[in-house]
């Protein structure tokens, strides 16, 4: 039986060799989806153990891609032995990089942690309009909403997102948070977010507190 | 007309000093707005007015009149014609008709051998035809498709050119050429790797960017090499990937070239000025190492300590946050001009100049009103 200890750490050290040696080894033992679903468990702590040291600058933006790109050759290593073994989630969110900017390298970091701790991701993409946003709150009613940029304009473009969300009467159904580099306190009381970070790690902490 | 001619001089002048590390007659100023803040101030479209440059004219006009700036405020532009021709990937527009850089992969991590072993020729061969879908087919529609590009490309800049040589000799501004490069390892991530890909590549094959550095930086010094090395300019190098490397990792991968280049183009005689973009305070003493009178425009990081531990050797610029010019009051902004003049401008070495570029105009918003008063600002208190 796989050592879950060690893969966990193994996650968090991103140590690629030894996470899908483990895995392989794992999936070749033809498991049930219940032991399945604790490999998941277990890789999603890992994921922890990365955000963690990502805040106590051990790590940095590229580790977390590096570990984002980690997780997901993991889970698709895992998906045929997990059956019909769904795992219970812990809220959803819709996000997508706000209209007038194609930048989704801090969207594609956020999604890939707020999925790996348990979240419902709807990623709508970039240069995402405010309809398009308040269409799929319509459709998918999720518990916070996640808005992207790094160009200047997004401020303006999450504001009129802000407004389009009033406008449909969704706002109050909602909590928001922004991220991406303009983002600072200022803007986000200026939008009219719940939240603001520059800080994925930090902004999953505030998404878990929300639906805690 | 003498007048400008006079401005022109002055400023020149001021240039000079500043880039010569004498302290010049008065902080110089940039207006941090492009060329797409004007379009959008002249109340025009900005999709339109770059595909047809022939509406730009009073765009500039009305800009250079109403804001105060030393230098042209063009920026660095990117043009849609040419990038359109070539079925460009890494440079879009997006639905604002702001133009942009998508995170693209332009060569495969197996390919870092042929890339070590001749750069030129892997771009040439594998990574052009990648990035741009119209240098990918038969070689005689290559060739069209190139050549219809940097035909397009040579009208719009030499159009462009002609009302930047109108402004500077109607509003007198310096008169300073540029380059523009990246640091290698920049280079690998932004246009070959993209940021996701060379974020693993760090982890498995470090080696082989180390050595796909060192064999980039000749074409990347060539790149931002001035025609006269001696005239009045300067070489801009956005920095990108730094402030998102393990410290070990920039050490062994980023660093080395970078410098390397750095050293090079200030060796033949240019002013290098670099965007410092994101934080980089982490770094602080390795930028120490930079030749003399470097010029380093910060994005984030804490002014003060920038100053005291670089300020006497290098030129100092940036800082200045333009989404408070979004989002507070005219006294704000003043303020905020006044801290920064009052801690970086001391002992001349001083450039004024924003963390970022302003791209954009929310009709009705408070940005025009609070740039126009710290330019001014800086521009009436910033004497020596």
């Amino acid at each position: 039986m796989i050592d879950l200890k060690v893969l966990t750490q193994a996650v968090g050290d991103l140590d690629e060799q030894v996470i899908l040696s483990l895995i392989n080894e794992f999936v070749a033992s033809n498991p049930s989806g219940e032991d399945a679903q604790m490999v998941v468990q277990a890789c999603q702590q890992g994921m922890a153990i990365v955000g963690d040291l990502f805040e106590k600058n051990v790590y940095y933006v590229g580790d977390l891609i590096f570990a984002g790109d980690l997780l997901t050759q993991a889970i698709n290593a895992i998906k045929p032995v997990l059956g019909g073994v769904g795992s219970q989630k812990v809220g959803s969110i819709v996000i997508g990089t706000v209209q007038g900017d194609l930048h989704d390298i801090g969207k594609n970091i956020f999604s890939s942690m707020a999925e790996a701790a348990g979240f419902e991701v709807y990623d709508l993409g970039i240069d995402v309009s405010p309809s398009a946003f308040v269409e799929k709150v319509k459709e998918v009613k999720p518990q916070i909403i996640g808005m992207s940029g790094v160009l200047t304009l997004a401020i303006d473009s999450m504001k009129k997102t802000v407004n389009a969300l009033n406008e449909a009467g969704l706002r109050d159904s909602v909590k928001v948070i922004i991220g991406g580099n303009p983002v600072n306190e200022d803007a986000c009381k200026q939008i009219g977010a719940d939240s603001f970070t520059t800080n994925a790690a930090e902004g999953l902490k505030t998404c878990q507190g929300w639906v805690s | 007309m003498t007048d400008a001619v006079a401005m022109t001089n002055e400023r020149n002048q001021m240039f000079s000093d500043l880039f010569s590390g004498k302290t010049p007659k008065r902080v110089p100023v940039s207006n941090p707005a492009t060329q797409d803040f004007a379009i959008q101030y002249a109340g025009l479209d900005l999709a339109e007015c770059q595909w047809d440059l022939t509406k730009l004219e009073p765009v500039y006009d009305k800009f250079c009149q109403d804001f105060f700036t030393d230098t042209y405020p063009g920026g660095s532009i990117r043009l849609p014609s040419h990038y359109q021709i070539l079925g460009s990937t890494p440079i879009v527009m997006s639905s604002s008709g702001f133009m942009q850089h998508p995170d693209v992969v332009g060569m495969l991590a197996e390919e870092y051998d042929e890339f070590i072993a001749s750069p030129y020729d892997c771009i040439v061969e594998t990574i052009l035809p990648r990035l741009f879908t119209e240098l990918n087919g038969a070689p005689g529609k290559v060739a069209m498709a190139l050549a219809k590009a940097m035909r397009a490309q040579s009208d719009d800049l030499a159009y462009l050119g002609t009302i930047r040589a109108k402004m500077n000799a109607k509003y007198g501004f310096a008169t300073m050429s540029a380059a523009l490069t990246e640091a290698p390892f920049d280079f690998m991530a932004d246009f070959l790797r993209s940021f996701k890909g060379i974020s693993g590549d760090v982890r498995r094959h470090p080696d082989k960017i180390a050595a796909a550095c060192e064999a980039v930086l000749p074409l990347m010094i060539k790149k931002g090499t001035l025609p006269n090395p001696s005239m009045l300019g300067y070489t801009f190098i956005p920095l990108h990937m730094a402030p998102y490397l393990r410290d070990k990792d920039f050490l062994t991968l980023y660093w080395p070239t970078f410098k390397k280049m750095v050293e090079t183009l200030a060796g033949m005689g240019q002013t290098v000025q670099l965007f410092v973009e994101q934080d980089w305070m982490r770094y602080i003493d390795y930028l120490y190492e930079l030749p003399e009178n470097t010029i380093m425009r910060f994005e984030y990081g804490d002014a003060k300590v920038v100053k005291e531990k670089l300020g006497k050797k290098h030129i100092i610029s940036g800082f200045y946050p333009v989404t408070l010019l979004q989002t507070g009051t005219k006294q704000q902004c003043v303020d905020k001009a006044k801290e920064l003049l009052d801690i970086l401008a001391p002992g001349g070495r001083y450039w004024w100049q924003a963390d970022k570029s302003i791209i954009n105009l929310e009709a009705n918003g408070p940005v025009v009103e609070n740039l126009r008063a710290v330019l001014e600002y800086v521009h009436e208190n910033g004497a020596y």
